[in-house]
């Protein structure tokens, strides 16, 4: 068996995405009134010709720019911790436990703590420089936002 | 004579002390994140957004316009200095502004940038008071099937023009206005794709996907490759003057450029990129001493300029008249205006003649901000590619953040914020392109909509698309601009096997 490329591992996945699509759109009610066009038919339409899509890019060879290039750094000399891959993921946790904690610690400290934690995660060891930049940046956005704007941000633990 | 008056009203109104500042702060911040490698106009305007929520709808788009033009100027700055275009529509400038740069004339080449944006941008607007009224009397008489064309048009344009695969371009676009229809639908009452979560039904705001796209996105790819590795050294920018002859010999490139510039700004799917490169062939043909570009010709870095700046200002006509976006770009600067409750299209003109007129004066003043402030200050400015990268992508998180909590109050957005980062960073791992998808994602709700009316109106009679002759034109030239390449592609085959 040949081996799929990029490209075809690409359209099966949307492919399998179009098809629950449409399983969807074929479950959206109709409206009580007859209409000439109701809620159903944008989206089965827009279900369809992503399967058409699919079927074509199955069909497109992959070229250079398609295909995610290596990147430059030697990921074996490196901890499994700093790796790219692992700095995205990492990168996301702590997005995920900011939108957790957002709302019980508040806006400064949460944004102060995930500024200075991947400041300091990608490398940069000026300790003193990085947090007065995190929490001074921090500050004017909040203070920008809830003094000047009256767009109210979640105060948390602090008291203002 | 009337042109004329309206311009006056419009500079009654860019010239309050506080539009004035809102220019300035506009065209400093997109000069500066425009300049930051990755981060082009788009970022630079979704990540302003929040701070327009609460403005006057004139003064939004009049700091909104100048980040955008700011940012397209910033982005040359970039790449003169290291060869890395900070905007797509500055790669051409790097050709020549970085040998340049090289030869320790980087001061040169950053004034002569400025000089033709400065008269790119003023010529081209100019030629935006001209042509977008007459557009906006033409386009009164659009129908909703002449508007669903025009949309398909915008759409294919896009996908058509832009450097990556067709097939891509437009699943990505099919994708974009797929999640524009999640929610209810405002017409039946009907929700679709919400997956019973109360946090879709109103459907997802494109200032989440948009900075999740290509902020966030452009975050983890920086990391991706290396976390932004060494910084690159810069050079020394040395004198800013430029000498009679130098001046005499790019002012004709600088004219050229920026007609073209901005007729190539005002097509669907064109812009600033095409724009530029449009101008940088152009006058390599025409120049005696053509061989030299690519080694640090001035000319190499004027037209580029000019064109881009010009083209960014063209874009406007198709967004302030038709109320179409052509480009991802004002794409994310009509979801602006819809926030602050203007929509743009032919009824702008007579209804918010303010926020028409008011841009259009407030572009005179922003460009002479570009030349006077930016000018002096690049040396200073250019600093900012100091900047520790890892600092520097924990702030642009942290803007991220803001402006997607300050303007829903949603945790379950930041959420989507990060889903979106990533389905951008997949996309540029696998070659899709995002300005389609943020384009169809802006236009889909109005392209369903106006399809859904012209069908009613004609009572279900789908050869309503065809039977006006607008409408038919827009479909044909849709259709050309997908086919074209691919017909390109199979003739060049068989030339090639034969």
């Amino acid at each position: 068996m040949t081996r799929l490329n990029t490209n075809q591992w690409l359209a099966l996945v949307i492919a399998l995405f179009s098809m629950g699509y449409l399983v969807m759109a074929y479950q959206i009610p109709s409206f009580p009134l007859p209409r000439p066009v109701d809620s159903d038919l944008f989206p089965k339409v827009l279900g369809f010709v992503l399967l058409g899509l699919a079927l074509l890019l199955f069909l497109e060879q992959p070229k250079a720019r398609d295909v995610p290039q290596p990147s430059d750094v030697d990921e074996q000399a490196i901890p499994l911790l700093l790796r790219p891959w692992s700095r995205v993921v990492v990168t996301s946790l702590a997005i995920a436990v900011y939108a957790a904690i957002l709302v019980s610690i508040g806006f400064v400290v949460a944004s102060t703590l995930l500024s200075f934690g991947l400041t300091w995660y990608y490398g940069y060891r000026r300790h003193v420089v990085n947090l007065a930049v995190s929490l001074g940046v921090v500050l004017a956005l909040y203070l920008t936002m809830t003094k000047v704007m009256n767009v109210y941000l979640p105060t948390g633990i602090l008291p203002i | 004579m009337d042109a004329f008056n309206n311009l006056m009203y419009g500079f009654g109104i860019a010239l309050e002390p506080i539009n004035i500042l809102y220019v300035f702060v506009g065209v400093f911040a997109g000069t500066i994140i425009g300049m930051l490698p990755g981060l082009g106009p788009i970022s630079a305007l979704a990540l302003m957004i929040p701070i327009t929520f609460a403005m006057d709808p004139s003064s939004g788009l009049i700091l909104m316009a100048g980040v955008y033009y700011g940012a397209i100027f910033g982005g040359s700055t970039s790449s003169i200095l290291l060869n890395a275009p900070g905007v797509a529509g500055t790669v051409a400038t790097s050709f020549d502004g970085y040998p340049m740069a090289k030869q320790g004339l980087a001061g040169k080449a950053l004034a002569i940038a400025a000089y033709a944006s400065f008269v790119g941008g003023t010529i081209s607007i100019v030629f935006l008071m001209m042509v977008a009224p007459l557009l906006s009397k033409v386009a009164v008489s659009f129908g909703p099937a002449e508007y669903f064309a025009l949309m398909v048009l915008g759409l294919t344009a896009v996908v058509s023009l832009s450097d990556k695969s067709l097939v891509k371009g437009l699943i990505a676009a099919v994708i974009g206005v797929m999640i524009s229809i999640i929610g209810i639908d405002l017409q039946t009452g009907t929700v679709r794709y919400a997956f019973g979560t109360a946090h879709l039904l109103d459907g997802i705001d494109f200032l989440v996907v948009a900075l999740g796209i290509f902020a966030l996105a452009e975050v983890f790819y920086i990391l991706l490759r290396g976390g932004g590795g060494k910084e690159q050294p810069r050079n020394v920018i040395g004198s800013l003057k430029l000498s009679r002859g130098e001046v005499k010999e790019i002012a004709g490139p600088i004219g050229r450029s920026s007609v073209l510039g901005f007729f190539t700004g005002v097509l669907p799917g064109a812009g600033a990129t095409i724009g530029s490169f449009l101008g940088y062939s152009m006058e390599k043909r025409l120049a005696k001493d053509g061989d030299t570009f690519g080694k640090g010709n001035i000319k190499g870095v004027a037209a580029p300029e000019a064109a881009n700046n010009a083209a960014c200002t063209g874009s406007f006509v198709p967004l302030l008249t038709l109320g179409v976006p052509g480009s991802g770009t004002t794409a994310v600067l009509l979801g602006a205006l819809l926030v602050m409750g203007v929509t743009p299209g032919p009824a702008m003109l007579v209804d918010r003649p303010d926020v028409f007129w008011g841009v259009i004066a407030s572009m005179y003043i922003g460009n002479i901000f570009l030349l006077v402030l930016n000018l002096p200050l690049i040396p200073f400015i250019a600093r900012i590619l100091d900047m520790p990268r890892p600092l520097l992508l924990s702030l642009i998180l942290i803007f991220c953040m803001i402006g997607v909590y300050g303007m829903s109050f949603s945790v379950f957005d930041l959420f989507l914020l990060l889903g979106f980062g990533l389905l951008g960073l997949g996309m540029r791992l696998f070659g899709f392109p995002a300005a389609p998808l943020i384009l169809a994602l802006i236009l889909g709700g109005i392209m369903e909509e106006s399809m859904r009316r012209a069908l009613q109106i004609s009572g279900g009679d789908w050869s309503t698309f065809i039977d006006k002759p607008i409408s038919l034109t827009l479909l044909i030239i849709a259709g050309l601009s997908l086919t074209l390449p691919l017909v390109k592609k199979v003739v060049v085959r068989v030339r090639a096997t034969s």
